[in-house]
């Protein structure tokens, strides 16, 4: 059984693991691609790392000791949870567990429902989701950009 | 009831190949075979989701993984089922060496168009297995 | 066939470094075998690179400088001139690599080799290799800087 991960106060971590789910059935899953890669690439580089959800369940060592020894932010489109679980079951209860779908519940706002291509609407909505796991990163982090 | 084609693409996050069997996996399901295909997330199948496994159980399977890792064909077979067919997007980039997208997620045009080569490939394996019947 | 590896891990990537190479600062690495030069590239540029889908490598029978140009792969995002780590004439190419290039990803010392030359002057161009134990730092400076810009 996987431990939970405690994060030391005493010492902050200095990079933090995103894990989408990627899930191809909605547009939630669409979502927490962008998401992700947008903290990764212009929110909070060199501060989070992706962690390929389907490379780290199929085993890759990589991965998952890469989320052993950080503590990871997990992404899900909606309430099955399939990153956290996920997360949890083979490296340990993530930092955070934010779900799409309560994000977009709490400020409001709607998807288009286009899984395939996000409308520009879509894109504000994942600039949005975005700045919510830069705030998780930076409370693990203990830093502020 | 007939046989329908699950194809699960990899969604890799890391590489744009991921994104390019994704994209190639919602031309089939929505514009070229719409009858006959399905699609399902690959992360239901990490958490033993019942009805994701019955219905990959139930029907054929086609992966699309963007790499040698195979991550969406070894994930389907942890469950027990065999992948019917299993592909990569990178040797679809073999065939056409000059589409190289532009970006992990916003592919560009070279990008998508490469998305549709693997679509139409994808389409006839889905012809393929379809014409099997059983 | 290689040696120890020294492994760095950064992030999640890990490189590893064969102790029994020595290294081209152009991220190829030479290695003794018998009277001949085994040649590859580093884990650090396979891993910079992705995976690779084309390798052009120099034709058995043709004439290599030191530094200068010794075929090319290409990989889904890039396109990568490899640099000769010694000078001398190729007499094997990896012919496996035809059909299966993503080896220079998975064994990039080892299954992944490239070619083998038959050296024109390796005492004194050994000299101007790095050895593992010096070139195990740079190698770390620029995957921090890789990983850390990345776009």
């Amino acid at each position: 059984m996987a431990q939970a991960m405690k994060i030391p106060t005493d010492i902050r971590p200095t990079k933090v693991g995103i894990v989408p789910c990627n899930g191809e059935e909605i547009c939630e899953g669409s979502v927490t691609r962008f998401a992700c890669r947008k903290v990764l690439d212009e929110i909070r580089p060199g501060k989070t790392v992706t962690i390929c959800l389907p490379l780290f369940v199929a085993g890759d060592e990589k991965e998952r000791n890469f989320a052993c020894h950080y503590p990871t932010i997990t992404l899900d489109g909606c309430g099955k949870r399939c990153a956290a679980i996920s997360t949890e079951k083979l490296s340990g209860k993530p930092a955070r567990s934010l779900v799409v779908t309560d994000i977009l519940k709490k400020h409001g706002a709607k998807l288009s429902g286009n899984r395939k291509t996000l409308t520009a609407e879509d894109l504000k909505l994942v600039d949005l989701v975005a700045e919510e796991i830069a705030q998780e990163v930076d409370k693990i982090t203990g830093k502020e950009d | 009831m007939a046989k329908k084609v699950v194809i699960m693409p990899c969604s890799g996050i890391g590489k744009a190949y991921g994104e390019i069997g994704r994209q190639a996996t919602y031309k089939v399901a929505e514009s070229l075979r719409p009858e006959e295909v399905e699609t399902e997330c690959l992360a239901r199948l990490m958490i033993d989701d019942p009805e994701t496994k019955e219905k990959i159980t139930n029907n054929y399977v086609i992966t699309v993984d963007g790499c040698a890792k195979d991550c969406a064909k070894k994930n389907v077979e942890k469950t027990g089922k065999t992948v019917d067919k299993a592909m990569r997007t990178l040797d679809v980039f073999k065939e056409h060496r000059d589409l190289k997208p532009e970006g992990v997620l916003n592919l560009g045009e070279p990008g998508m168009k490469l998305a549709d080569f693997l679509a139409e490939k994808l389409a006839e394996e889905v012809d393929s297995l379809v014409g099997k019947g059983e | 066939m290689s040696g120890n590896f020294v492994e760095v891990t950064y992030d999640k990537f890990t490189f590893r470094v064969d102790q029994s190479c020595f290294y081209h600062p152009n991220e190829t690495w030479a290695r003794e075998e018998d009277d001949l030069i085994v040649v590859g590239v580093t884990d650090f540029l396979q891993t910079n690179s992705g995976d690779v889908a084309f390798l052009e490598a120099p034709e058995v029978g043709a004439e290599l400088t030191q530094g200068g140009d010794a075929g090319i792969i290409e990989t889904i995002k890039t396109t990568v001139t490899l640099s000769s780590p010694v000078s001398g004439t190729v007499v094997e190419v990896n012919t496996t690599l035809a059909d299966e290039p993503e080896l220079i990803n998975s064994d990039a010392h080892g299954a992944g080799w490239i070619m083998k030359i038959k050296p024109s002057n390796w005492a004194t161009e050994k000299g101007n290799l790095l050895s593992p134990k010096a070139y195990l730092p740079i190698m770390e400076v620029k995957a921090k800087q890789a990983l850390d810009n990345k776009k």
